[in-house]
């Protein structure tokens, strides 16, 4: 009985800040309404929800969190933060985007980058037509607190037959003081025959505190447009992450999205990727180094909703210590769906006793004329190898470090902008020291 | 050419679709704590046995029916089945000539003559049938040889009379009554099934057969199937399914036991073909089956063979607890569904000791409006050293219209494990049907020796006397029908 009260304790809170806020923030008000009666209806998922079977997500809210994070950073203090070189780096602080932190210097003119709110007086039609308009809000609760609670994040559009050469970074900061529960969204969007390459990371500074991070972010990929993301996860203790990303793929449309884990107390990802026109390619790498009592926890849905796609999913991962990681990854072949080559591999090494993973890759068609495989495997790093290794002079540890290089290297590898795949580089090398 | 097989197919009628005019002996519809006791004072049993359905049944009431299988289908109204129903005559039988010619009639149709059997019997065929109907078990084949080895082959019910002991020890210690909706309900309502006990050291000479079949009309069978091999033995196990033709919705949610000590193995093969519905997906068998085995002692092994071509409603997970030390689990299964049949089966692999092994090989086969999933758990628990696991999951696809899906589930806990899984999904291959036609061998054939040949590594594990049946009901299925 106890638990219930606190589970609608949040839940109430939630909705009641919610019903206090909603006028003062920036678009349909009506959209916010239907999406917190969905919340209302669907609450904050325990074990019982079939997608948040390994996680307990009611455990981490417990006790009492704060709804408004009223905290502003200097300069001085996001000057840990990791800025990519020669990029345009946009800084959002607890979901609000902060101009003055930002270095979004030359932007060119077909490139936007502004905030949510400026988007729909600046840009209304392109707000209006994308905005929410390509997710189902209420198809799982955290997308729909989400919508009903966003305040002011960042709104990217590359306009028709845009080439941007150089990447943006979208640096998501949590920092807070006390417990809070905080909201960012984005909505980037991508015009026929432009090309984009966008970096979202995920750090904390300054913080003492647990941050739940509830981040949403949508993707329309327009006829013939291409799209590179990765987002490096690289929150501290203090950092709790759902992510969920939302991206629709119109015709000929290329998406490579590249996820790394590093840290964090807590990490889900929901990355949703609907192939919604034909002849559309899909990439998704993703790498995740868990450690200490880390939950990491991947679920990816590819929908192939036209004929004639290509969809191609690599998930490795490195479990240490009393950390859990979890994979689901799911392939949604619909009846129209022919000439559907879609592809799937999980890998994992366990190193530790206390380790623990749940994978889950899963196959629904519905299309006869098509090739869809997956595979998983799991195991410890292989002793011959290390025998080799060995008896060509290596220490233990340096030829188990080197294997464990080599088996993140596939995914690494695939990091097509270099200071990028350098920062991760040193990064994974510090984690395996 | 091969649209026309398959529309020859699809209006194929369902073989085994008769109805035996056997008098029969019914509990009145309805399910409640008065019919739990008329079933168990029908069945004579003792005041033990009375009190466990009884707590079954408080507890299953508590239940709500399960919703996560990829299924759809109206829930049955578990006031509106008969729980009871025995063919009468019903007195002990000693010898075939007491049974009901009816009776034998029908398993003459079903292609099992006792009377073959019993002539050829101490020969070549070796097979014991126990054969259960609408619940009851009617006549068990080969007893007294069996009984010469020490095996005990029976009814359920005969065992509770007579091995209360054993049935005491073992029943309700693999599935608990309280492991699902389904096996709770059978632990309140199951009439009868079948018993075997394989003593330390024998090796079963013959194969041990049931055959289940449902005839009277409104009843739902529950059987409960209870298989123990003591140390050091060996005993291979076969079970058939049949029913007949009717439009409403028959439900089947029976539960098998099996216990595995030490150095014992048990192979248990089934080719379920209850009535599987009309081609609009009217009628037909809900088939909720709980089915598991523990290798309880070292060096013990549990193989299960499935080949189910049949039920309107398949929910069936057999499963393996590995609990000694070396034991291995296998999973071997065929499933093939056709019109607008639904399939949601898989294993369930449990590693809790050192070096164990199982291996699962999943062929779902999919057409007309049908949708076939695989479900699987392979768990490795903290301290199951050295663990092993390997699956496949393959989906052939035959037809626009149908799904075949994978949901498998790895949890891993423990650094030695090795755990392997791979899925494919494809259609037969137009390069392959070319090979086979540019050497002579017409369409038809070619997709029959493709098909054969995807699912030659299930079929091999059954069996001699089995695969002749499955190799037929799954050329009646299949041959053909890829347009």
């Amino acid at each position: 009985m106890e638990t219930i009260t606190k589970k609608n304790t949040i839940k109430d809170k939630l909705l009641s800040e919610f019903e206090l806020s909603k006028n003062s923030l920036f678009g349909n008000i009506e959209l916010r309404e239907h999406a917190a009666k969905s919340f209302s209806e669907q609450g904050i998922p325990n074990r019982k929800h079939e997608e948040y079977k390994y996680v307990n997500i009611d455990l981490l809210l417990k006790g009492d969190f704060s709804l408004t994070a009223n905290k502003t950073l200097t300069s001085a203090q996001t000057a840990p933060a990791y800025f990519l070189e020669d990029a345009y780096n946009a800084v959002i602080v607890n979901g609000i985007f902060d101009t003055a932190l930002s270095k979004l210097n030359d932007v060119p003119k077909d490139l936007h980058i502004c905030s949510l709110a400026d988007a729909v007086k600046n840009y209304p039609a392109v707000f209006e037509n994308y905005y929410s308009k390509t997710l189902d809000v209420t198809a799982d609760p955290f997308t729909a607190l989400n919508t009903a609670m966003a305040k002011n994040g960042l709104f990217i559009h590359a306009a028709k037959n845009s080439i941007i050469e150089k990447p943006i970074h979208i640096i998501h900061i949590s920092s807070s003081e006390e417990n809070t529960i905080i909201h960012p969204r984005n909505l980037i969007v991508i015009e026929e025959n432009a090309q984009i390459k966008i970096v979202e990371s995920y750090q904390t500074i300054d913080a003492s505190a647990k941050t739940f991070n509830n981040a949403l972010t949508e993707m329309i990929i327009d006829e013939n447009a291409s799209l590179d993301h990765y987002k490096i996860q690289d929150e501290n203790d203090w950092g709790f992450l759902v992510n969920t990303t939302h991206a629709v793929q119109k015709k000929q449309s290329r998406f490579s999205t590249h996820t790394f884990i590093l840290s964090g107390s807590f990490v889900r990802n929901n990355l949703n990727i609907a192939l919604d026109g034909e002849y559309t390619e899909s990439h998704l790498n993703g790498l995740y180094l868990t450690n200490g009592n880390q939950v990491v926890d991947n679920h990816t849905l590819v929908d192939h909703r036209k004929p004639n796609c290509n969809s191609n999913e690599l998930y490795k991962g490195i479990i240490d210590g009393k950390s859990t990681a979890i994979f689901n990854g799911k392939i949604y072949v619909r009846k129209d769906a022919q000439k559907t080559n879609a592809f799937q591999s999980n890998k994992n090494i366990l190193l530790s006793d206390d380790g623990t993973i749940n994978t889950k890759p899963q196959l629904e068609i519905y299309a006869d004329d098509v090739k869809c495989s997956h595979g998983t495997s799991t195991g410890k790093l292989d002793e011959d190898k290390i025998f080799y290794l060995r008896a060509r002079g290596l220490s233990e540890t340096s030829a188990k470090k080197l294997l464990m290089h080599a088996f993140a290297s596939q995914v690494v590898d695939t990091i097509k902008i270099d200071t990028l795949r350098e920062y991760v580089e040193d990064k994974i090398s510090k984690r395996f020291e | 050419m091969a649209n026309e097989i398959l529309s020859e197919k699809i209006n194929e009628e369902y073989k085994y679709g008769f109805v035996t005019n056997i008098e029969a002996d019914n509990a009145p519809k309805g399910l409640n704590e008065d019919i739990i006791r008329f079933i168990s004072k029908k069945k004579n049993e003792p005041e033990w046995m009375l009190e466990y359905r009884l707590k079954a049944f408080r507890y299953w009431i508590t239940l709500e029916e399960p919703h996560w299988a990829h299924v759809s289908y109206q829930k049955p109204d578990f006031h509106d089945i008969i729980y009871y129903s025995a063919p009468k005559p019903k007195v002990s039988l000693n010898s075939l000539d007491e049974v009901d010619p009816e009776l034998l009639k029908t398993f003459e149709k079903l292609g099992i003559s006792i009377e073959e059997q019993k002539r050829l019997s101490g020969v070549e065929s070796r097979i014991a049938v126990d054969i259960v109907m609408d619940s009851v078990s009617v006549k068990t084949t080969f007893k007294e040889t069996l009984s010469e080895k020490g095996i005990i082959f029976c009814s359920f019910g005969e065992a509770v009379q007579e091995h209360p002991e054993l049935v005491k020890k073992y029943m309700n210690s693999v599935v608990p009554y309280t492991d699902n909706f389904y096996a709770a309900l059978n632990s309140a309502v199951f009439t009868d099934g079948s018993f075997c006990y394989i003593p330390k050291g024998v090796r079963c000479p013959m194969e041990l057969s049931t055959y289940f079949r449902i005839n009277s009309a409104g009843t739902g069978q529950f059987e409960r199937t209870l298989l123990i091999a003591d140390e050091d033995s060996y005993v291979s196990y076969l079970e058939g399914c049949t029913a007949p033709m009717r439009d409403e919705n028959q439900l089947h949610a029976a539960v098998v036991e099996l216990v595995a000590h030490k150095n014992a193995e048990i192979k248990y093969s089934t080719v379920q073909n209850w009535y599987p519905g009309n081609k609009e997906g009217i009628g037909g068998i809900f088939n909720f089956v709980t089915k598991r085995g523990i290798c309880l002692e070292d060096n013990s092994k549990i193989s299960w063979t499935q080949v189910e071509t049949g039920s309107a409603v398949t929910w069936k997970y057999p499963s393996v607890i590995l609990k000694g030390d070396n034991s291995v689990g296998e999973f071997y299964s065929v499933a093939v569904t056709n019109n607008y049949q639904q399939a949601d089966t898989g294993t369930k692999m449990m590693h809790l000791g050192k070096n164990t092994r199982s291996t699962i090989i999943s062929k779902g086969i999919s057409a007309g409006f049908s949708n076939n999933s695989y479900r699987g758990l392979v768990r490795i628990a903290k301290g199951a050293k050295n663990a092993r696991n390997f699956s496949q999951c393959d989906s052939l696809l035959m037809g626009d219209k149908c799904g075949a899906h994978t949901f498998p589930y790895i949890e891993i806990k423990d650094k030695t494990a090795v755990v392997e899984h791979e899925a494919t999904t494809s259609k037969i291959g137009e390069d392959q049907l070319f090979y086979c036609k540019s050497r002579g061998i017409d369409n038809e054939k070619a997709i029959g020796l493709i098909v054969n040949g995807y699912c030659k590594e299930v079929l091999n594990k059954l069996p001699m006397e089995f695969a002749v049946e499955a190799q037929k009901l799954l050329a009646v299925s299949l041959e053909g029908s890829v347009g």
